[in-house]
């Protein structure tokens, strides 16, 4: 393939079967140390506001990364509005809290306050992907998503349901669907999104995870855990009394399995998910590929949790910087024709006015 | 001269442009374009990182501009000022300064922002709350650590008159619930739900065998109801929690989720010593000498030695100086 090709040939009317394009990357360059100065003043910011500040710290914090990835040399942006946001958070907040209030109090109004969530989120969330995805935008085109509120309630509600109610087992079910739901409504510019990606192929990878935290859990309990609680038993038994410290190894040892199960088998499911989703939505005619290295996604993973823990939380910014690295990279976009041909959404379609009406209940909800 | 690209906002064509300066106006020359802009109308964005920098029409059509030294002088020949945040984000001292204010911020919040801000929130926060917690960790607890006690009905009924005719030195006599359990995992304990309800195990009343250091246990007790030490633990916890997702939340909420021990390891000792005051007062008042529960300490720490890590002093360290605070001539000089 020519990788000129596709910098060079601006045929305005060139098929995809005429002109071969070659594939264009996606790049991250980003660095950690010059994140830290915006993290850290972001954060600082933000202590003194009271929290406040923290809506125009995710601005700037999702700017950088967004003018930080580029494809074919040009950048991502993000326009959000940081007061959307803090309404977004504020909202989520107050929601936040009258939930887990209700839910202790254990009175009539929990029941009121659960239907009233269970309204109002997909509705929210519908919002909030239409917020995220229309204040996006690589070289001043804007993604938009367009999905009706309806699929946002079959999906959260209907599949919610039957997710609950078969004990999870059509969890993956429920996975297809929302990424279907996401993807099939995306659009950039006035070109849309499409997902092929088959619910069979959600099983596969959803076996293979319960396979492998049983494979993991099991050899943990038959290594350590058991043993313990053998020498917990058998004190118990003759001193009536269990040596605390032991009581207390086990705690530790227990949490310890549970964090190396999320921690070993988070990432690798996460990649196996992240490729079967992207490598199976096109933009147009234009395929997409991403193969997110399970592997090296798990030691980033590990890694970044250990410098974060040994330098209290200072790494962070390192840590994020190569936690979008590694999942930028992955991603290479196939062209079928030329990328200059993408169209922004006519103006007049939607009108400014319009765009002001349908997103003014659009604020992101996202914490 | 400055080369940029052009993009006009209605397709993701690039065209490659020359930026410059005439006066006050931006001129702009590459393909198909040919314009010339007041800088005032030019939107300059803030700089991140090394990212290409962008000037912003109000059109929605926008230049990036890669080489930002050159950027950097077409921009103050005009005048332009960054903004403070920007400042603050690129010079090493000023970011190293940042650096230590949230130190400072969080050892401040730590030390004393947290501890009064939890102090009012317990005192403010509606009875139902710590009603509703103390019948759930109560439920948890019987189904789980605690059996039926076997002290007898009689004893039962005695101590839980006395206790609850013993007066407060704030006036009145103890609302909190006196129940008695067993357990064998727990042994010569006693403490207190966050709705004030005191658990008293079988251990500690048999291991003390006097009724005096029992209420005098008792007392110290009431001194945790007294300050809502339950629930502003919890607050307190709660509050590191949220924290923390908000701290580590961007890259791992993993990290977030095992904060709560490490809190109250560090404050606990600030309200035993709270509780033991209170007692000492609340044995004064009613003509009991603070000495006894000291004695029961005494107590407790010599018939378990082995245990001393682990029973009824596990969560009350530093037992040597209480005992010494306690038995002081003029007791407890601060308790209220």
């Amino acid at each position: 393939m020519d990788s000129r090709a596709a910098m060079d040939t601006v045929s305005e009317n060139a098929s995809p079967s005429q002109a071969h394009f070659a594939p264009q990357p996606l790049r991250f360059t980003g660095s950690g140390a010059e994140y830290f100065g915006i993290w850290i003043v972001n954060l600082l910011l933000t202590i003194v506001t009271l929290g406040i500040y923290s809506a125009w710290a995710k601005v700037r914090r999702l700017k950088y990364f967004y003018r930080h990835t580029e494809l074919a040399a040009s950048s991502f942006d993000f326009h959000g509005s940081p007061i959307r946001i803090l309404i977004g958070r504020v909202l989520a907040l107050a929601m936040l809290i009258g939930y887990n209030v209700s839910v202790r109090l254990h009175s009539p109004l929990t029941l009121v306050v659960i239907v009233v969530l269970a309204i109002a989120l997909p509705w929210l969330l519908r919002n909030s992907l239409r917020f995220r995805l229309y204040n996006s935008s690589w070289r001043g085109t804007r993604f938009h998503f367009r999905g009706g509120v309806g699929g946002s309630y079959r999906i959260f509600l209907l599949n919610g349901f039957l997710t609950l109610i078969t004990l999870y087992v059509m969890a993956p079910f429920m996975h297809q669907r929302l990424k279907a739901y996401q993807h099939n409504n995306s659009w950039f510019g006035r070109t849309q999104f499409s997902f092929h990606a088959r619910v069979g192929q959600f099983y596969l990878i959803y076996l293979l995870l319960l396979l492998g935290v049983a494979v993991f859990v099991l050899t943990f309990i038959s290594s350590g855990v058991l043993g313990t609680f053998a020498a917990i038993a058998q004190a118990q038994k003759h001193g009536g009394h269990a040596d605390p410290r032991a009581i207390f190894r086990t705690l530790i040892l227990f949490y310890g399995v549970a964090i190396l199960t999320v921690l070993l088998i988070g990432p690798i499911f996460h990649a196996l998910i992240t490729n079967l989703v992207w490598n199976n939505t096109r933009l147009g005619e234009h395929r997409i590929e991403c193969n997110l290295p399970p592997i090296q996604l798990m030691w980033i993973s590990v890694s970044n949790f250990v410098l974060v823990v040994v330098t209290l939380g200072l790494f962070m910014p390192w840590a994020a910087v190569r936690l979008a690295r590694i999942q930028v990279d992955a991603v290479r976009l196939l062209p079928a024709s030329d990328l200059q041909e993408f169209v922004a959404a006519e103006p007049e379609t939607i009108g400014a006015v319009g765009e002001e009406a349908a997103t003014a209940f659009d604020f992101d909800i996202s914490l | 001269m400055l080369q940029a690209n052009y993009f006009d906002g209605r397709s993701t064509r690039v065209r490659s442009v020359d930026l410059s300066l005439s006066g006050e106006d931006l001129i702009v020359i590459g393909e198909d374009v040919d314009l010339r802009i007041p800088f005032a109308r030019v939107q300059v964005d803030e700089r991140l990182g090394r990212a290409p920098r962008r000037l912003r029409l109000e059109d929605g059509t926008f230049f990036e501009v890669r080489d930002s030294r050159a950027l950097d002088r077409l921009l103050s020949a005009v005048g332009h000022r960054d903004g403070w945040v920007d400042t603050l984000q690129r010079r090493l001292p000023l970011v190293l300064l940042a650096l230590v204010g949230c130190a400072m911020c969080a050892v401040a919040a730590y030390r004393w922002g947290l501890p009064s801000a939890a102090a009012t929130g317990a005192r403010h926060l509606s009875p139902v709350i710590g009603k509703t917690l103390s019948a759930q960790a109560l439920k948890v607890l019987d189904a789980g650590i605690l059996l039926p006690s076997t002290i007898s009905e009689d004893d039962q009924r005695r101590l839980n008159a006395a206790f609850h005719a013993m007066r407060l030195p704030e006036g009145g006599t103890p609302r909190s619930a006196l129940l008695f359990r067993r357990s064998p995992q727990l042994g010569a304990n006693a403490f207190t739900l966050p709705d004030g309800t005191i658990i008293v195990l079988d251990d500690l009343i048999t291991a003390l065998g006097d009724d005096q250091q029992t209420l005098a246990v008792l007392a110290h007790e009431l001194g945790h109801a007294h300050g809502r030490h339950g629930l502003q633990m919890l607050l307190r916890t709660s509050a590191v929690g949220a924290f923390l997702t908000f701290y580590v939340g961007d890259i791992s909420t993993l990290l977030a989720a095992a904060p709560a021990a490490v809190v109250e390891a560090r404050y606990s000792q600030e309200f035993e010593r709270q509780a033991d005051d209170y007692a000492a007062a609340l044995l004064l008042h009613n003509e009991m000498s603070p000495g006894l529960l000291a004695d029961a300490l005494t107590k407790l720490a010599q018939l378990q030695p082995a245990l001393s890590k682990g029973g009824y002093l596990a969560s009350h360290p530093a037992t040597d100086e209480r005992i010494r605070r306690l038995r002081l001539p003029a007791p407890a000089a601060g308790a209220k």
